[in-house]
């Protein structure tokens, strides 16, 4: 966490997107602390991308406020763009330059001017183990390390804020463990870090703490065991589809309806919820686990897909059996 | 006005020395072919139908028709050069390489890529029409041709100057057109009569007011009379007028290009 006297990083309020008539980010507050990884987690079309793309100044608001380091965004945003990083979904590496030239002409778009550039660039070839391609194209790379390459590149020139949107999507589990481990490192260097993911064990590992947002609004926010408690409950019911015809039934009559995943029935449940259906069926014998983050994108994909949902997720999750 | 200015930033020039770096790096194939192509064609008509056209009529003067198309054929490669660059060169950077949006995630900000392209593509007609002032003033020399010399090495400087405003123009294309098949319709429709219809090849005259004033507010016709006017020692009013026109153009094309390409590339 920053000192009293220390500025948030990043600090944003009532922030809106609207495209046409539609509203893709809704009245969303977050704020970033250095040495502190933000992860931004939702299903497809939550708003995530948008939200990142407002705070580092891709796309204006239509509503709200982005302050770095205490000061308005957009009024100094020449300065204060110095001090951010970016590193976006795409592929957007310069394939005309080598792997050292990508580092090398990057740092060629910022000013102050990045100190002793060389030096840093090979810094960062050897902290990212990108010596070895240094002078071939990054065509050359597998995806694993065009990936390593971009997040370098986009901190060639020594940000304090980085954004990451989607760092290990199309990675295999090899190379998404050493980006893993390349995030973790630039935030014990105290590097503040916000990141979309779809990866629930990504946000779990990475993140101090979650912002989960749903149709553009934040539906729960805090550390992994609070959004998960806030949003399912402390407990899973699982069950096999087989077995499970007549708590479903029962389940049905109370405005319930369980995940199904590969045969299995999934239900989270508060432990009041877990009790009522106990003494319901005294006779079966319930297995449950702690819910984890599949559980929450699965409730939250579920809820988008149900057209004219009339509740929220709390207020569904909230119903009881 | 803030785009405007935008001209003389310090990002603008990144995106410039982004692309120059790259011209570099592929110079064998991205500079010798385009200016050897104003040259075959100086080849072709300066000597090949000028075997047909001895002479033709300018300024109520007879010249040979090879003199009549050198200037003509500066002012369409600069013209070419810069158009082309800004609508193909740059539509790739931006659609297919996304070169444009890594670079808008630093400091560069869309006015200033898009003033990067314009000032790029400028310098590239400016070296392509440098490599036909060589060859013009070789054939000068050879005695084949005959040209003020003198005022040959301005005429880059000139061709660069208009460029900017025919990359301007290009740009508005790049940033509208759906796919780079669609380039079909600024290139054949629009840039082929707009080169040829401006005093390049042939004299384009009409008695018909209207006409006459469309014909002048082509900026290749302007740039193509003021080449000649250096290149033939006529009066250099059309300077005067290519002056004009391109700060027009440019001043609208430039705040279009803008506002149509971060209408694309930032929603």
């Amino acid at each position: 966490m920053n000192e009293p006297n220390e500025p948030t990083l990043l600090r944003a309020r009532g922030l809106t997107k609207r495209y046409g008539t539609q509203t893709v980010v809704s009245e969303l507050d977050l704020d970033c602390d250095a040495g502190r990884v933000l992860g931004l987690l939702g299903p497809n079309g939550a708003g995530k991308t948008t939200t990142l793309r407002m705070l580092y100044g891709f796309a204006r608001p239509d509503a709200g406020s982005v302050e770095v380091l205490g000061q308005d965004f957009q009024q100094h945003r020449k300065e204060l763009k110095r001090y951010l990083g970016v590193c976006t979904q795409d592929d957007t590496l310069d394939y005309d330059f080598s792997v050292r030239q990508n580092l090398r002409v990057y740092a060629n778009y910022f000013r102050p001017a990045v100190p002793d550039v060389r030096g840093r660039v090979n810094e960062l070839l050897e902290t990212f183990g990108l010596g070895e391609y240094a002078d071939a194209s990054p065509r050359a790379l597998s995806g694993g390390y065009v990936r390593r390459l971009l997040i370098a590149r986009s901190i060639v020139h020594r940000p304090g804020l980085l954004f990451l949107d989607e760092p290990t999507t199309g990675l295999d589990p090899a190379a998404r463990v050493e980006v893993w481990e390349l995030v973790a490192s630039l935030r014990a260097a105290g590097m503040g870090i916000i990141l979309t993911t779809h990866y629930m064990d990504e946000a779990e590992r990475l993140s101090d703490s979650l912002l989960v947002l749903q149709r553009g609004k934040a539906v729960a926010r805090g550390q992994t065991s609070d959004v998960l408690g806030t949003l399912l409950g402390e407990h899973v019911l699982v069950m096999a589809e087989s077995e499970s015809q007549d708590i479903e039934a029962h389940l049905r009559t109370l405005g319930r309806r369980p995940s199904h995943v590969l045969g299995e029935m999934r239900l989270p449940l508060r432990a009041a919820q877990l009790a009522a259906l106990s003494a319901a069926f005294p006779e079966r014998r319930l297995t449950v686990r702690p819910p984890n983050l599949d559980d929450l994108f699965l409730a939250l994909a579920e809820e988008g897909a149900e057209e004219g949902a009339e509740k929220s997720p709390e207020a569904r999750m909230d119903g009881g059996p | 006005m803030n785009d405007l200015l935008s001209a003389f930033d310090w990002r603008s020039f990144a995106v410039v020395r982004r692309n120059a770096l790259v011209y570099l790096r592929n110079w064998r194939t991205a500079f010798i072919p385009p200016a050897m192509e104003p040259v075959i064609f100086f080849l072709a008509f300066g000597f090949g139908l000028a075997g047909y056209v001895e002479s033709i009529a300018y300024q109520g003067q007879t010249i040979d028709y090879a003199a009549y198309i050198a200037p003509g054929l500066v002012a369409y490669t600069a013209f070419g050069t810069a158009y082309y660059e800004a609508l193909y060169s740059a539509y790739v950077r931006m659609f297919y390489q996304k070169t444009w949006d890594g670079i808008l995630a630093t400091q560069v900000e869309l006015q200033h890529l898009v003033w990067g392209e314009i000032l790029w593509a400028a310098c590239r007609g400016f070296m392509n029409a440098t490599i036909v002032c060589l060859v013009l003033a070789g054939f000068s020399l050879a005695g084949l041709v005959e040209l003020h010399l003198s005022m040959l090495p301005l005429l880059p400087f000139v061709g660069a100057f208009a460029g900017t405003a025919f990359a301007a123009f290009g740009l508005i294309f790049t940033a509208i057109v759906p796919g780079i098949d669609h380039m079909n319709y600024p290139v054949f429709l629009i840039g082929i009569p707009l080169g040829l219809l401006s005093n390049t090849y042939f004299p384009v005259a009409s008695d018909h007011a209207v006409l006459q004033l469309l014909i002048e507010l082509n900026p290749v016709y302007q740039l193509s009379e003021s080449c000649r006017a250096l290149l033939l020692g006529a009066s250099p009013a059309p300077l005067l007028k290519l002056a004009a026109v391109t700060l027009l153009y440019l001043l609208i094309f430039t705040t279009l290009a803008i506002r149509l390409c971060r209408k694309r590339i930032l929603g």
